[in-house]
């Protein structure tokens, strides 16, 4: 019910040997159904004609308006991409159902390591790619909203550390051919 | 049957960060179960900022769960608040064996509940002994008999600990198993130079509390250094009960002959210890006395109450609770004082209390746990039931609620939804092997 709501998409390097691109997407389907369940409540509540001080507060406070507010702030995000640039850095976006889109670039010459590791929370155990960044305290985390399973981490965490591989051996045959 | 391996999780709130007995035992016999080819992952809850999972030697994997401890290190009890993760956590670490550590423990209790109703083997290792007359022991002792209801197998450190658990809980005598505690000999060894005998020196090592016979120490001490002018005491240790010796000292004028130390870390107790010739145990009760093992791997000659967990004969003179009797005692092992050789005592040390050896009659523990039958629900709950008039009906009710909620948790989360971790392999030579070999990953 949870893992085979995501997709994994490898959109290979465009044109070869530039940009590779890892996208992980959520099924709404999920985030619909729930809404699609919660709108009679709102209806129900909103059919109410009286207005007093007290009824406004009881509908408030029994999902009417809640149920309106709760639809229009909840944002679930639909996807989040890794666009790894070799020499140049990485690219980290989040895309949600709204349109709205989020982008973060971490130059090449600032990650230090992509990790994988396991987070604990109270309730669950999961794996999560994250970049150590010089100069940043915390870990940078790859896909900040999804949890993806391990099988569609380990391609990406693959992909950058061949990026980096790549990176560390140009840099070594530029210092030769300089020197 | 020896080539059979576990994995096996051991649970307890009480874990490193934590320094103590539990802490050790469970280090110790997980690093040596590690030697003997099993797997071990260890659950706790988080120290502070140490939450997550971390790696320890011999690639042990510790779980630090981040529910927050609020009394004496001890998780929240919430019943079924911990039923998610420790299902997922037994789910993706493929657990065959679930070994739950210390009575005290709220977090072991729900582990071990929770285990039962997924249809895991358990074990429960007592390590304290708990009286029976005050109210918090009825409650601790009530709890004890709803987690022991349902357990496969339990393991005991001491006969003492066996007796008091068996009558505490009501479990049959024939589930209960005694493994005693060993001693980290490569740590506690003696001095390299022999001591003198123109001073003796007799060393006190413990918690200055009512239980661990602290005021007998009161009355012992001026007795025998009145009768021996040439014994000196060093006590360490701190407790409510340091000001009463304190008070001993300056009334008996013995300062020059009695050091207080205060509270002396675990990594400093051999200095302590190699630096006197008699280790002195005033315990009015003890399920297992590691202090006394520490001082004889030392090389010392121990003078102890009858606590559980005791010495062979020629190793340690006992006494009972009572200060003319432990002059006695201290009287007769200062004659056998010269008869003794620290390093002789160490050797026999080694051979008699070794973790690998409570690692093998563990894993022999473990086996027969394994060969117990699969129960089902209503079987289960008949035990319960015979817990008590209302308490069985309440134990029970509690079970079937633990077993509808696994029951949404697997419609939630299905089994085959959580993944399954690879198995880390210490990698022996790190150069020009691929990570993909450290991972014993399993292939889709």
């Amino acid at each position: 019910m949870g893992k085979i709501s995501m997709a994994y998409i490898h959109e290979g390097e465009w044109p070869p040997g530039t940009v590779d691109i890892h996208i992980v997407k959520k099924s709404l389907r999920k985030a619909v159904s729930v809404a699609i369940l919660l709108l009679p409540f709102a209806c129900i509540f909103l059919s109410f004609r009286e207005i007093s001080a007290t009824l406004i507060l009881w509908r408030l406070l029994l999902s009417g308006h809640f149920v309106i507010l709760l639809l229009l702030l909840w944002n679930p995000v639909h996807k989040e991409s890794v666009v790894i640039m070799p020499a140049f850095g990485v690219q980290l976006e989040t895309y949600y159902a709204s349109g709205r889109i989020i982008r973060r670039f971490i130059p090449a010459g600032e990650i230090l390591k992509p990790v994988l590791l396991e987070c604990v929370t109270p309730v669950t155990c999961y794996w999560s790619l994250s970049l150590l960044v010089r100069g940043k305290e915390e870990l940078v985390l790859v896909f900040k909203e999804l949890r993806p399973p391990m099988k569609m981490l380990l391609p990406v965490w693959k992909a950058l550390c061949a990026s980096m591989e790549n990176k560390e051996s140009a840099v070594t045959s530029g210092e030769v051919e300089g020197g | 049957m020896a080539d059979l391996k576990h994995r096996i999780l051991m649970v307890s709130d009480f874990f490193y960060p934590n320094f103590g007995g539990v802490e050790n035992h469970i280090y110790y016999l997980s690093q040596c179960l590690l030697k003997l080819g099993h797997k071990v992952v260890v659950l706790t809850h988080a120290y502070g900022y140490r939450s997550g999972v971390r790696y320890m030697t011999g690639g042990l994997k510790v779980y630090y769960v981040p529910w927050r401890p609020f009394f004496m290190q001890n998780t929240c009890p919430t019943f079924y608040g911990t039923f998610p993760i420790i299902r997922t956590i037994l789910l993706r670490e493929k657990i065959s064996l679930v070994h739950g550590h210390q009575a005290f423990s709220t977090l072991c209790h729900e582990t071990l509940m929770h285990s039962r109703t997924m249809g895991y083997k358990v074990v429960f290792t007592d390590h304290s002994l708990y009286g029976f007359a005050d109210v918090g022991s009825i409650h601790m002792n009530k709890v004890l008999q709803f987690t022991l209801a349902d357990v496969t197998r339990a393991i005991c450190v001491s006969h003492t600990s066996k007796e008091n658990t068996v009558l505490r809980s009501g479990l049959p005598p024939e589930k209960v198993f005694v493994i005693p505690n060993a001693v980290d000999t490569a740590m506690f060894k003696p001095a390299l130079v022999r001591l003198g005998r123109d001073e003796i020196v007799i060393v006190v090592i413990s918690r200055l509390v009512y239980r661990k016979g602290a005021d007998l120490l009161v009355e012992v001490i001026p007795e025998v250094c009145h009768l021996y002018p040439n014994v000196r005491f060093i006590v360490g240790g701190d407790g409510p009960k340091r000001v009463r010796l304190e008070e001993m000292r300056e009334k008996h004028s013995l300062q020059d002959r009695v050091e207080m130390l205060g509270a002396v870390p675990h990594a400093s107790v051999r200095s302590v210890l190699i630096s006197g010739h008699i280790f002195l145990n005033s315990s009015l009760t003890e399920a297992f006395c590691i202090a006394i093992l520490e001082a004889a791997s030392c090389g010392l000659l121990t003078v102890s109450t009858r606590v559980g967990g005791v010495l062979p004969d020629d190793m340690i003179v006992l006494a009972e609770p009572d200060p003319s009797d432990m002059v006695h005692a201290i009287r007769k092992a200062i004659s056998i004082l010269p008869n003794i050789d620290p390093q002789v005592m160490h050797d026999r040390m080694k051979r008699l209390y070794n973790w690998n050896d409570v690692a093998e009659r563990t894993e022999i523990v473990y086996n027969r746990a394994l060969k117990c039958s699969d129960q089902s629900l209503l079987e289960r709950l008949s035990r319960y039931l015979s817990c008590g008039a209302w308490a069985g009906k309440l134990f029970c009710l509690v079970m079937i609620i633990d077993f509808l909620i696994w029951r949404l948790l697997e419609l939630l989360q299905p089994a085959k939804d959580i993944e399954e971790v690879p198995d880390v392999v210490l990698p022996c030579h790190q150069h020009g092997q691929r990570i993909e070999e450290i991972f014993r990953w399993k292939s889709e």
